[in-house]
C-alpha cells in the first residue's frame, strides 16, 4: 500500500472532519487530500518522476502535510529536513540526497538559493494553494508502485560525523503506523497536540497514525512558551499529547500546567530517550486522569519498537515495556546468543518497520542490518516477566531535547577552526534537556579564544548542536589505540 | 525611553549576544524582533534568559508569566522587568 492511501481513505470516510489546525487555519480531510492532489500535479509538471527525491524544508504546518502526501502520491520520495540547519549542513544533505525539487517557503529561500539550482525550489506560499483554489472536481492520474518502494528518507546523526539518511519504504511506514494504532487506539474523534517536528520520526508517526484514523493534528510551534501551547490544548480540547522528556520537564517545571484544567486530555506518549521514573510519576500525579505511555524506538525502525502498557506503569516503572505488535525484540550478547534474564546485551529488532538501509551508505547499512535483525546499539536486559530495561547506549550520541547529535560532527567542525589542535565533544547531564554539549579543546595557538571558537561553530552548526561549555585542556584522555575516551571526560564539565 | 529601561535593555542585549552569539543591528536582531519569529532562541534559551533576568534584576517570574507578551523581544522583556520592579 502507498502511504498516501491513508489520506485518500480518510478523506473518503471523514471528508468533513478537521484534519489539521494551525493557528487560525483549519483544513478538513477533503481539503488536505484535494490540495495534495493539486500539488502532486504541480510536482509532475515540474519534472518529478517516480523514485526521485523531494526535499521538504518547512516548519510543521498544513503546507507540510499537503507537501508530504503530494510527494507520496507521485511515488516520489519525501525528504524532510530540519529547518534549523545552517548552510553548511544543508549543503551536505542536498548533495547527499540530490533532490529533483525542494518545497519550502519564502523564509528559507535566501539560504537555499546559494546552495542549489533556483529552478528546483518551489515556494509553497507562492503556489496559491488555499481553500479557495480547490475545484469541485479534480483528477490526479494514479501512479503505480510497490509496497517496498522508497517513500521517505529521514536524516539522523551518524556515527561517522555526517548525518545518515534512513530509507523508509511505504510498507515500513504503514506497518509502524498500524502497530502504534493497535496499542494507542486513537480514533477519528482524537485530537493530538503536535509540538514535535514532522522532520523527525516521532513527529512523522504522529502524522501517519492520526491521518490514518481520521483524527485531528493540532499544530503549535511555540513550545518556546509552553503556556501558549497549554492555551491551545485547552482551546482545541486536545485528547492527546506527545513529547520527549524535555517537553514534560518544561511543562512540569516551567509552565503553569497545574493551573490548567485539561479535561479532554486522554493520553500522553513519551519517547526520545529515558525519562526519570520520578518525573513520570509527578506528571501522572499532576494530571491523574490521563494514560501515560512510555515508548521506545529509533528512526531506523521507522519510529517505534516497544511500549509500556499503562496498566504496567506502576509495577514496571523504568522499563520501556515489550515489543509493539508485529515486532520481535531480542537481547543478544556479543556472540549473537540470547542473554539470560537479567543479563545485559544489545537490543536487536525484526519487523516490517525496519528500514531498507542508509541512503548511499552500504557499509553503514551492513553494520546495523544483520541476519539477526536491526542492531539498535542500545544495551538492555529483560526481567523475569519479559519487560525490557535500557542500560546504556553503545553509540556515542548526545541526546539533547528531541535531537540526536553526533559528537564527531561537532568535533569535525571545531577542528576546522585555526588554533584548534584536537577536541572532544561530550554530553553533559542537563535537568531540562537530558544532555547539553560540552567541548574539550587542546589549543595549537595561544591566541585562540573561547568566544572566537563559539562564533565559528555558530556559523557552521545548527543552534541545537552548539556547545554550551568550552574547556581548554592540555591533552585528551585516549585509549592505547589513540581513540578519545569520552566517558572519562563526561563528568568533568558538570 | 527612560535611563532605567535603557540600562535593562543593554544588559539583556549583552546576555543575548554573549550566550546566543547574536549581533544586534542590520540582518540580525533588533530590540522589537520576536524571538519566536526569528527562531534564534529555543525553549531552554528562553528559560536561561528568564533565569538571568531573575538574578540580575532581583525579580521572581511566575510560571503563568512565561508568555510571549512578557518575553518575546528585548523591548517586551525590558518593559516586563520595569513593571515587575515598579
Amino acid at each position: 500500500m502507498n502511504l498516501s492511501a491513508f489520506i485518500i481513505d480518510s478523506a473518503c470516510k471523514y471528508p468533513d472532519n478537521t484534519c489539521v489546525v494551525h493557528d487560525s487555519n483549519r483544513f478538513t480531510y477533503f481539503e488536505i487530500d484535494r490540495l495534495s492532489d493539486i500539488l502532486a500535479n504541480t510536482l509532475i509538471e515540474n519534472g518529478l518522476r517516480k523514485g526521485e527525491r523531494v526535499v521538504i524544508l518547512l516548519e510543521n504546518s498544513a503546507e507540510y502535510i499537503i507537501s508530504f502526501f503530494a510527494i507520496l502520491k507521485t511515488c516520489g520520495v519525501a525528504v524532510p529536513l530540519n529547518t534549523q540547519l545552517v548552510s553548511r549542513e544543508l549543503s551536505y544533505l542536498l548533495n547527499d540526497c540530490s533532490p529533483k525539487l525542494i518545497i519550502t517557503n519564502s523564509q528559507h529561500q535566501s539560504t537555499l538559493k546559494s546552495l542549489t539550482n533556483p529552478k528546483s525550489i518551489l515556494l509553497i506560499d507562492k503556489l496559491n494553494l488555499n481553500k479557495k483554489s480547490i475545484p469541485e472536481t479534480y483528477n490526479l492520474e494514479p501512479i503505480s508502485g510497490n509496497d517496498t518502494d522508497l517513500a521517505m528518507i529521514i536524516y539522523t546523526s551518524g556515527t561517522t560525523g555526517n548525518p545518515k539518511g534512513v530509507m523508509l519504504s511505504h510498507q515500513n511506514l504503514c506497518a509502524n503506523a498500524d502497530s502504534i494504532i493497535e496499542y494507542l487506539q486513537p480514533s477519528a474523534s482524537d485530537k493530538i497536540m503536535v509540538v514535535l517536528p514532522f522532520y523527525y520520526s516521532y513527529g512523522t508517526s504522529l502524522l501517519t497514525t492520526h491521518i490514518k484514523v481520521g483524527g485531528t493534528l493540532v499544530i503549535d510551534n511555540r513550545f518556546l512558551y509552553p503556556n501558549v501551547v497549554l492555551d491551545t490544548m485547552k482551546k482545541e480540547q486536545v485528547t492527546g499529547f506527545a513529547g520527549v522528556p524535555s517537553n514534560y520537564i518544561i511543562l512540569l517545571r516551567k509552565s503553569a500546567l497545574r493551573k490548567y484544567k485539561l479535561n479532554n486530555l486522554r493520553y500522553v506518549t513519551q519517547a526520545g530517550g529515558a525519562m526519570s521514573p520520578a518525573m513520570i510519576q509527578e506528571f501522572i500525579k499532576t494530571i491523574p486522569h490521563i494514560k501515560f505511555y512510555v515508548m521506545y524506538g529509533q528512526t531506523e525502525a521507522t519510529a517505534r519498537l516497544a511500549y509500556l502498557a499503562t496498566e504496567f506503569l506502576e509495577n514496571k516503572l523504568g522499563s520501556i515495556g515489550k515489543a509493539i505488535p508485529g515486532v520481535e525484540l531480542d537481547i543478544l550478547n556479543e556472540q549473537n546468543q540470547r542473554v539470560k534474564t537479567g543479563e545485559t546485551g544489545e537490543i536487536v529488532a525484526r519487523g516490517a518497520n525496519i528500514m531498507l538501509g542508509y541512503w548511499n551508505s552500504p557499509e553503514e547499512t551492513a553494520g546495523v542490518l544483520t541476519k539477526e535483525g536491526l542492531r539498535t546499539g542500545d544495551l538492555a536486559y529483560k526481567d523475569e516477566d519479559g519487560f525490557i530495561y535500557l542500560v546504556a547506549r553503545k553509540k556515542e550520541m548526545i541526546k539533547s531535547g528531541a535531537n540526536r547529535i553526533s559528537p564527531l560532527e561537532i568535533e569535525e567542525v571545531a577542528c576546522q577552526m585555526p588554533g584548534v589542535l584536537e577536541c572532544a565533544a561530550v554530553g553533559i547531564p542537563d535537568e531540562i534537556l537530558g544532555e547539553t554539549i560540552g567541548l574539550y579543546v587542546v589549543k595549537s595557538s595561544i591566541n585562540l579564544s573561547k568566544n572566537d571558537l563559539l562564533l565559528f561553530c555558530k556559523q557552521n552548526l545548527a543552534a541545537f548542536k552548539m556547545p554550551k561549555v568550552v574547556e581548554f585542556v592540555e591533552s585528551l584522555p585516549k585509549t592505547s589505540t589513540g581513540k578519545i575516551k569520552r566517558l572519562a571526560l563526561t563528568g568533568d564539565l558538570q | 525611553m527612560t535611563l532605567i529601561e535603557s540600562s535593562i535593555k543593554a544588559k539583556i542585549r549583552r546576555f543575548i549576544k554573549d550566550n546566543f552569539l547574536i549581533n544586534f543591528g542590520c540582518n540580525s536582531l533588533n530590540n522589537s524582533d520576536s524571538f519566536l519569529k526569528k527562531g534564534i532562541i529555543d525553549s531552554t534559551g528562553v528559560l536561561e534568559l528568564v533565569s538571568f533576568a531573575e538574578k540580575t534584576f532581583n525579580i521572581k517570574v511566575e510560571d503563568e508569566e512565561l508568555i510571549p507578551d512578557n518575553l518575546d523581544s528585548v523591548d517586551k522583556i525590558a518593559s516586563f522587568i520595569k513593571k515587575k520592579k515598579s
